[in-house]
């Protein structure tokens, strides 16, 4: 009777304390979307400034994400399957840049890439600018997210047994074909959805990017200049927006994760 | 042919230590062992999906340490069948297959046709094991390792396809191992048996060597024999036995004849063992019971009291009480009736000197 009433209680106070984090999370962006949700949407086709921003803000975290993806497969990949000195170090300089705050992420760019520095100097000598141009934006988000898709994509390599890939190996692949005709496919999915995160990642920095590249203005970094050059009634349109197309990324995601099935 | 000499090889933290085995072109090999005791790692060796840290393994008589699994003519099938699941049940059989008409003719003889459009995942456990096997046999290789291919067949399937790969296995002059834990399959199929336990190859020989002849104690449990002595060995040496005719350069040549106490009882062996400390092993089937003493060409013989009888279709175990030493029978289910065996009853159990093995 007794372990009942405690099981009793115990459930109460964990649906409380799970839909006060929940309320939490979802109360101001339902607040932001119900106040400035409509006008935001309305915003998207007169404010030009709005518009550019977006597509911006969309082709470079696209151009990163697939940078992270092309680079950041093998390496994932090398982390689930191969055991070799200084594997822990090196996964966790991969975690490093989601632990540091991000205008440090942007400093340490800055000095990396910078027109002072040896790479910034050598590229600005073959006409490429870094900083201060959408180069600056893609650096950003490639060092802040690429960790992300990473992590993601050893998990999803490291879900598929690496027995598939012996069988395939013994009925004739060579280990690239391995790779493209089993573990590929089987780790789809779970690539997919890093990538994804990778993206929507990408898509919300701020902290690195307004180091780098202030202009030309990404979607964060132009609601938050509308916020400080007009005040909270400009940023909110641009902010309900970019919570709308949020959702996209995160619909998404959702769909990818329903089907997780796995085969032994 | 698979030749290993002296293979170590690391998996995890499991190793594999000191294996050689032989295994010539055409012959079925079996590795026996119990959970854990590395057959899949030497299996996953010679599909040269592992590496060996030290050691040879030689594959149709060339040097197969530096050749990627690919290039060494081989199918693997794992217990757990590991087929592609996003590939239908027809395009995994393909995935390796020599050709589209040796594809048909397997999945045919595995009678896997109608699976052919199913989603693997739907497929039962012994479905999965049949499409494995067919993928292995459509590849045509020269060399098949099979990982427990029959563990999740029902018994009437599991004759069927054992046969079935034996038939192929023949035809196709393949050269096979299989790994398995159970010894009469083992017995079946195999031409060699290699029983594995820790990582190490405790005994190499026929099934029937193996079965017969167990290096030590533990293979003897591990094969099923139920009657291990602890004692001691005395070789007879001149003392001629009674049973043996003219002079000790006759029985010197490894028949020898041999004395071996344990507790309170002696049993007599011919063969070629060790003399001193070590374990008798009679199997069950070898040892008769009588409701009187009968005389006969067994050279061991002893009065006891049957403690239990446990019958087990046409098959009946007693178990036998002589001075206080037990003794397991086996004989059919008919003989016991016959002999009307309960409990508590006084037989005499015999068993031929032969019928002892010592090591």
């Amino acid at each position: 009777m007794k372990s009942k009433l405690t099981h009793a209680v115990l459930s109460v106070f964990a649906a409380l304390a799970a839909s006060l984090l929940l309320l939490f999370l979802a109360a101001p962006i339902v607040k932001l979307v119900a106040d400035a949700g409509g006008e935001g949407l309305t915003r998207l086709g007169s404010d030009a400034e709005l518009r550019n921003s977006l597509l911006l803000t969309g082709i470079t975290a696209t151009t990163a994400t697939l940078i992270g993806v092309l680079c950041g497969t093998p390496l994932a990949w090398l982390l689930a399957r191969k055991r070799f000195p200084g594997r822990a170090i090196l996964a966790a300089l991969l975690d490093l840049p989601l632990l540091i705050p991000h205008p440090v992420a942007g400093i340490a760019l800055l000095l990396l890439l910078g027109r002072d520095s040896a790479v910034g100097s050598r590229a600005l000598e073959i006409g490429l600018r870094i900083v201060g141009s959408p180069l600056g934006i893609i650096a950003a988000m490639l060092f802040v997210s690429a960790p992300l898709f990473v992590s993601g994509a050893r998990e999803a390599f490291a879900k598929v047994d690496a027995r598939y890939e012996g069988v395939a190996r013994t009925l004739g692949d060579s280990p690239w074909s391995a790779f493209h005709r089993v573990t590929l496919p089987l780790a789809g999915r779970g690539l997919l959805a890093s990538a994804v995160v990778m993206w929507a990642r990408a898509v919300s920095e701020f902290g690195a990017i307004v180091i780098l590249t202030y202009n030309p203005k990404v979607a964060s970094v132009l609601s938050y200049d509308r916020f400080t050059s007009f005040g909270l009634s400009e940023a909110l349109p641009v902010a309900a927006a970019l919570a709308i197309l949020a959702l996209v990324p995160l619909t998404l995601l959702r769909a990818l994760r329903t089907d997780t099935r796995d085969d032994r | 042919m698979i030749h290993l000499e002296h293979v170590h090889a690391l998996k995890g933290r499991f190793l594999l230590d000191d294996v050689s085995l032989r295994l010539n072109a055409g012959e079925f090999g079996v590795v026996i062992g119990p959970a854990g005791s590395g057959k899949t790692t030497l299996l996953e060796v010679v599909a040269g999906l592992l590496s060996p840290q030290k050691g040879t393994v030689t594959l149709h008589g060339a040097d197969a340490r530096k050749l990627p699994p690919e290039q060494r003519d081989l199918s693997l099938v794992y217990q757990h069948a590991f087929l592609f699941p996003h590939l239908s049940v027809k395009e995994n059989v393909a995935y390796g297959a020599a050709d589209d008409a040796t594809m048909h003719e397997i999945s045919e003889r595995f009678d896997i046709i109608p699976l052919f459009a199913r989603d693997v995942r739907g497929l039962s456990g012994g479905e999965r094991q049949l499409v494995a096997l067919a993928r292995a046999f459509a590849r045509r290789p020269k060399l098949l390792l099979l990982d427990e291919p029959f563990s999740a067949l029902d018994p009437r399937r599991r004759t069927v396809v054992r046969r079935e790969v034996r038939a192929l296995h023949r035809a196709w002059g393949l050269t096979t191992l299989q790994v398995t834990h159970d010894f009469a399959e083992a017995g079946m199929l195999g031409d060699r048996a290699v029983l594995l336990d820790g990582g190490r190859v405790l005994q190499e020989g026929t099934p029937a060597e193996v079965f017969r002849k167990p290096a030590s104690p533990y293979v003897a449990e591990f094969l099923g024999a139920e009657n291990v002595f602890a004692g001691t060995a005395r070789d007879l040496g001149e003392a001629t036995p009674d049973w043996v005719d003219g002079e000790p350069s006759i029985y010197a040549q490894g028949h020898r004849a041999f004395a071996f106490e344990t507790e309170g009882l002696t049993f007599y062996a011919v063969g070629d063992f060790a003399t001193g400390v070590g374990h008798a092993v009679i199997r069950a089937e070898e040892i008769t019971i009588a409701r009187d003493q009968t005389f006969d060409s067994a050279r061991n013989r002893f009065a006891g009291r049957v403690t239990e009888v446990t019958t087990l279709g046409a098959l009946t175990r007693v178990a036998i009480e002589v001075r206080g030493v037990p003794l397991v029978a086996a004989l059919t289910t008919r003989s016991a009736l016959e002999l009307q065996l309960a409990p508590g009853i006084a037989v005499v159990a015999s068993f031929k000197a032969m019928a002892v093995h010592l090591c």
